[in-house]
């Protein structure tokens, strides 16, 4: 999969994860330019890893500063958030950690509304990803109905459709890749 | 993007229409072998003559017997199917009314084109595409399937069905190798709505720009831009994607824009 995006910059807000760093790498294989001066592409990555507690208030204060200066300047721009598939269906071993990441996803919601359409705003949902899994919980396998983990280039393929200049019609809205995790009870019980 | 799809076979249903002809001519574009399928044979092969190497195929996905004729041409023309992309499907302009005085007729003709057709039609691609070990369903549902809209009951009642639907299909089909998914489109221009939004003079007409005041992108879609997801869809880099809904709606359904 490729797609034209030679020269833009990128910014990576939040703590790097393996796959955004991944979506980096992709990204500048498309042309792409891992500088964040001027960025027309934010990833925006949150922690995929369900952790008991976890903070992420600084990082959607400054996806929400960075968006607004990106709407309010001509050249437009893609924001794209890295979540874990729990922020639009929770878990209850993860209570505190679903909740957060729900937070995080209205947060990109509403600013794909406050941004538009200057920006386009989406989010990649993270699945159990990875082996040593790198986002999610093993628990989801029992449910994802394709049967084994994802790739971490699965994810970044999203990021890609996300940031696609012909992909102009899609904000606000969350693609989960997660082999059918979050589509309903995959389990034969 | 630019995918590869290699020669894979995809049936695009109501593919004679403005969606459904953009998409056939993305995966056209991009390697796919693309049967144009349309219960108007005339409209599916005047776009097929545009597709060098596809196949015209007159499908009524209503009727049983139609699809079984449709399908044994394209089995005998391509040997098999690797993507469905359950396009067809219809409204009515003509009963804007509330579902105490919906007439019954007009409810069975939506609901059975747009939900019962699409389960007639998966259930017959689906004996190959399973055969040869794979592939991809994608169902174009739309946003009233998930923001319930008034006066169209049939065809939000059908919309949110396929949207259910698309996700018991990749429960059922993930484990055996077919993927589903479902895009849900906002307002899109076509020939038929064009007038709806646009003047003559390229400002928006009637109410247009009251109702385009809720959507973030703040104009229509094109039927290229829902195109270039059902592509990535069926494309190998979609290959973790699956019971998924996806609208391409301009961030209509992101929120309420109040």
């Amino acid at each position: 999969m490729r797609i034209d995006i030679a020269g833009q910059e990128i910014l990576v807000l939040g703590a790097p994860t393996p796959v955004s760093e991944a979506a980096v790498t992709a990204l500048c294989a498309n042309g792409a330019v891992a500088t964040g001066a001027s960025p027309r592409i934010v990833l925006v990555s949150l922690p995929l890893l369900p952790v008991p507690e976890v903070d992420i208030r600084a990082t959607l204060a400054e996806a929400e500063a960075r968006t607004l200066e990106m709407a309010e300047s001509t050249a437009g721009g893609r924001v794209v958030f890295l979540l874990p598939a729990v922020a639009g269906l929770p878990m209850r071993r993860h209570p505190d950690f679903s909740a957060a990441m729900a937070g995080a996803l209205a947060t990109m919601r509403t600013l794909a509304m406050r941004c538009g359409p200057a920006v386009l705003v989406n989010a990649v949902g993270a699945g159990a990803i990875g082996a040593p899994l790198v986002a999610g919980d093993a628990a989801m396998l029992g449910h994802a109905s394709v049967g084994r983990p994802g790739r971490i280039d699965e994810v970044t393929a999203a990021v890609l459709l996300f940031a696609d200049p012909a992909n102009s019609y899609t904000t606000g809205q969350m693609l989960s890749v997660d082999g059918g995790w979050s589509a309903g009870y995959g389990r034969s019980f | 993007m630019r995918v590869d799809l290699g020669g894979r076979v995809a049936i695009v249903t109501g593919a004679a229409g403005t969606i459904g002809r953009a998409i056939a001519r993305r995966l056209h574009e991009s390697g796919a072998r693309v049967v144009v399928a349309d219960i108007d044979a005339a409209g599916a092969g005047a776009v097929a003559d545009t597709l060098p190497g596809s196949l015209a195929a007159r499908i009524d996905i209503t009727d049983e017997a139609s699809i079984s004729e449709g399908m044994a041409a394209v089995l005998d023309h391509f040997g098999t199917v690797d993507i469905l992309v359950n396009n067809a499907g219809v409204n009515s302009f003509a009963h804007r009314v509330n579902i105490d005085a919906y007439p019954r007729e007009e409810w069975d003709r939506i609901t059975s084109i747009d939900l019962d057709g699409l389960y007639l039609m998966s259930r017959a691609a689906l004996a190959p595409m399973l055969a040869g070990g794979g592939g991809r369903v994608i169902n174009i549902a739309s946003v009233v399937g998930l923001a319930a809209m008034r006066l169209q009951s049939p065809f939000v009642a059908a919309k949110a069905g396929i949207i259910h639907l698309t996700r018991s299909m990749a429960l059922e089909l993930g484990p055996r190798g077919v993927l589903t998914n479902a895009i849900a489109p906002g307002s899109v221009l076509s020939d038929g709505t064009r007038s709806l939004f646009y003047a003559a003079d390229g400002t928006f007409a009637g109410r247009a720009a009251e109702f385009m005041a809720h959507v973030p992108a703040g104009r229509p879609g094109t039927a290229e831009e829902i195109a270039e997801v059902a592509l990535f869809l069926a494309s190998p880099a979609a290959s973790y994607v699956n019971g998924q809904v996806l609208a391409v709606d301009g961030g209509w359904t992101a929120g309420y824009t109040i």
